[in-house]
């Protein structure tokens, strides 16, 4: 166990905080998976852990901190790279941010990496998410960002269009076995721009249907499956949805908000709607008459008391999921490692169903950039050919349990790893049947349409405004934004 | 005998008169101990500060290399319905809990001046919320202030009253936030307490022999002899309260409906977020000139209502 978990599963021990409160201390505190699993075990609690590989090494090297084993998920096909070794030792630095978990299995890959290219010194930078963009922004205007720096789909477009980073493309065409087509499509329309390629990414998930099959086995209510569509979805929300106060039951966990970039896919496009016109997004169809009717249809959901209000989610941290109260939820792949250490029911992951006129769902993830003050492109290049490769990804997200890795041919590791829920086989066919879609918002004005159209929905919550009305408004505050994507 | 009257004494006009050797001490020893804030002023604030003046002309992302544009982010700002609703919040904000905060700071020392047993005990214990840490305090109140579990409308629903959506019901949000601002209530408090001890007790006595009661005591005596205190809390607080952030960011992040949108928010959105430097250093600039005027207005004003010590009104 981490010492840090340690210390603070004693003290939280000693205190006799309940199971609840540990989860609440240890999400605020914005822990990772394994670090919840530890503290809630070692107050009391049964929690399943991963489970050591067999005939784990018993070399007398200290004991690693990670709770992952270092040769855990090293397949050892590394690539070839076509770029020359550095004939003398360098330095590269690699800005993340991982929690303080995931940090660790990081550190396992680089010191992996540094045996297999001595000449290279991996320097990483572990930055908390909440302070992550304004390091690097500071860090972007004073010229001295790291070789090879972690970029969310969200501020992609625009860090590439400001010059960050260099494009990737005749790297890639230097490497015989680089093989762009491994890559899930939508998982590379954020990082290209001018017709090149600025980032690799690493992750690439599309939104779920998580469910509580506790909740469902409790109502006699049959599991989602693949006939579901989304009258089918509302009809079984609004049915497991019951009592009052501080135990109620949520049939689903959220709504769609036109302040959430992800919306689209999974509450317009299957009515044949659309947030803004896709990929340019200069055209804002939010109050057309389909995405009205859209909107107005899940707003019934709230009106039956089947989504948890504002108030309720106080009561909670984010994500609520796993506390109990919400039998269905839509998060992205990337949530199921919370989900699996924080749950204390059974659960599984189905996908997305279908609407009336399409089956799409989000998919979005992050990726991993050259940037334009590196003094070692090469080297950098270097540890980014093996870090997204197949035995990358591999050994760094199928393995451990992270999912959703942006290589198809990474997914049979993780679908075959200890961590797969049972429906993880939904998730990889969301991507690769196409129902996982990347027509969010990632433009550059992304943060601001959805800056502008997030308080006027909130009224929507409020009950203070009608859907049509606050529609209208949105597309009134939207469209001067969106202007300049019309240049 | 003559009749001569003394010359007087004059310095000339414009040369500073003489100082001994003690006060040329005290004087070098002024300046050594502003010394350290002064370099630490120069070296990190006082170039920041110039050269947002600058971006504040510019298009600039922080990403590449800035645009010069003019007094376009000015004229931009004129034109931005979300400047005037934060600005509004602010000034909503830093009214209400600077006018509040006085108030109750006010009495609260008023209270913590009597003799009692165990007084030292009671100002520790009102002290001790303003030395928490501003996000631990955040999350204290958003389970005070929770619509359904929170102790206030726990102790509302005693008397038959539902209490409202404190923080997701947007015409609650912000006088939530104005009723939080309370907890710090003891740091100034602090101020009022030591103002309060260093009232000539000989005031109130001369108060006595003329026959005031308490509240002329208070209203004729205290209230004079404290209005310096009392000015410098409103400025400094309405100063700090305008500038508020942290305490937003965590509870509300400017929601529902940007009924709680600070201006110090807005400036971290637009340069963070939005990638608009030049834009957000506008708007700094604009939140500086605003915070001079109104600071000028209550100095202008305090000439009706704040007596110093010596001072005679016609």
């Amino acid at each position: 166990m981490g010492k840090h978990e340690e210390a603070l599963a004693q003290e939280l021990q000693r205190k006799g905080f309940s199971r609840r409160d540990v989860l609440r201390i240890g999400l605020r505190l914005g822990l990772g998976a394994a670090s919840m699993g530890m503290l809630l075990a070692a107050c009391g609690q049964t929690v399943s852990e991963p489970a050591k590989d067999a005939g784990g090494d018993a070399a007398a090297e200290p004991a690693s901190e990670s709770i992952f084993d270092i040769t855990a998920g090293d397949t050892g096909a590394w690539p070839k790279s076509a770029v020359a070794e550095p004939g003398d030792k360098i330095e590269i630095s690699v800005g993340h941010t991982w929690d303080a978990v995931f940090f660790e299995r990081q550190l396992q890959f680089d010191k992996l990496f540094m045996q297999r290219h001595p000449n290279i010194t991996v320097k990483a930078e572990n930055t908390p998410w909440g302070e992550y963009r304004q390091k690097y922004t500071a860090a972007a205007a004073g010229n001295a960002m790291p070789d090879i720096l972690y970029t969310q789909f969200s501020w992609a477009q625009e860090t590439i269009r400001s010059g960050l980073y260099i494009a990737l493309d005749d790297y890639i065409a230097k490497e015989k076995d680089f093989n762009l087509a491994d890559f899930t499509k939508p998982s590379l329309v954020s990082y290209q721009y001018d017709g090149k390629l600025w980032g690799i990414p690493y992750d690439e998930g599309p939104g779920n249907l998580y469910y509580n099959k506790e909740l469902f086995d409790a109502a006699g209510e049959a599991y989602p499956d693949d006939s579901w569509d989304l009258e089918k979805l509302k009809a079984v929300a609004i049915k497991l949805t019951k009592g009052e106060g501080p135990n109620k039951i949520f049939g689903l966990g959220e709504l769609p908000s036109p302040g959430d970039s992800l919306m689209a896919p999974n509450y317009l496009f299957p009515f044949g709607a659309q947030y803004l016109s896709e990929p340019k997004e200069d055209e804002c169809l939010i109050n057309k008459p389909d995405a009205v009717t859209a909107m107005e249809w899940w707003e019934e959901l709230r009106t039956k008391g089947a989504i948890p209000s504002p108030a309720d989610l106080q009561n909670v941290a984010w994500p609520s999921f796993q506390f109990g109260k919400i039998a269905m939820t839509l998060q992205g792949s990337w949530a199921t490692p919370p989900i699996q250490a924080g749950s204390k029911f059974k659960w599984d992951i189905a996908k997305w169903p279908k609407g009336p006129k399409a089956h799409t769902t989000f998919s979005a993830g992050s990726a991993y950039m050259i940037t334009r003050d590196s003094k070692q492109t090469d080297a950098a290049w270097l540890y980014m050919n093996e870090y997204l490769s197949t035995a990358g990804q591999t050994y760094m997200w199928a393995s451990t349990g992270r999912g959703s890795p942006s290589r198809l041919s990474a997914w049979p590791a993780y679908l075959g790893s200890k961590f797969a829920p049972a429906g993880a086989k939904n998730v990889e066919e969301a991507m690769s049947q196409g129902i996982g879609t990347h027509d969010i918002l990632d433009q550059p004005t992304g943060p601001r349409v959805t800056q502008a159209a997030g308080p006027i929905w909130d009224l929507v919550v409020a009950g203070q405004k009608s859907v049509k009305d606050a529609l209208d408004e949105i597309f009134a505050a939207v469209d001067p934004i969106i202007a300049e994507n019309r240049k | 005998m003559t009749n001569a009257q003394p010359t007087p004494i004059t310095t000339p006009p414009n040369r500073k008169p003489k100082i001994g050797g003690m006060a040329r001490k005290e004087e070098r020893s002024f300046y050594l101990f502003i010394l350290p804030w002064i370099i630490g002023f120069l070296l990190f604030d006082a170039g920041a500060i110039i050269a947002s003046f600058g971006i504040s002309f510019t298009n600039w992302s922080a990403l590449s290399a800035p645009a010069y544009v003019g007094t376009l982010n000015y004229s931009r700002l004129i034109a931005d319905s979300v400047f005037y609703k934060a600005m509004g919040n602010s000034l909503y904000y830093g009214l209400g809990s600077v006018g509040l905060g006085t108030i109750v700071s006010f009495l609260l020392a008023l209270l913590l001046n009597q003799n009692v047993w165990g007084m030292s005990l009671f100002r520790t214990i009102f002290y001790l919320p303003s030395v928490v840490s501003g996000i631990a305090v955040a999350i204290l109140w958003i389970m005070i202030l929770h619509q359904d579990f929170g102790l206030i409308n726990s102790f509302l629903a005693w008397f038959g009253i539902k209490g409202p959506g404190w923080l997701v019901q947007p015409q609650w949000a912000m006088p939530s936030l104005i009723l939080m601002s309370l907890w710090s209530a003891g740091g100034s408090m602090v101020i009022y307490l030591a103002g309060l001890q260093s009232v000539p007790t000989h005031l109130y006595e001369a108060a006595e022999i003329d026959g005031a009661d308490t509240f002329q005591k208070f209203w004729t005596v205290t209230v004079p002899m404290m209005s310096p205190v009392i000015l410098y809390n409103l400025i400094v607080g309405f100063i700090a309260s305008i500038q508020g952030f942290v305490t937003v960011y965590v509870m509300t992040n400017g929601g529902p409906a940007n009924a709680t949108l600070v201006y110090g928010l807005y400036i971290y959105r637009t340069a963070f977020i939005n990638f608009q430097m030049g834009y957000a250093s506008a708007l700094a600039w604009v939140l500086l000139v605003v915070i001079i005027l109104i600071t000028v207005v209550q100095f202008t004003v305090a000439r009706y209502w704040v007596y110093y010590e010596g001072d005679l009104k016609s």
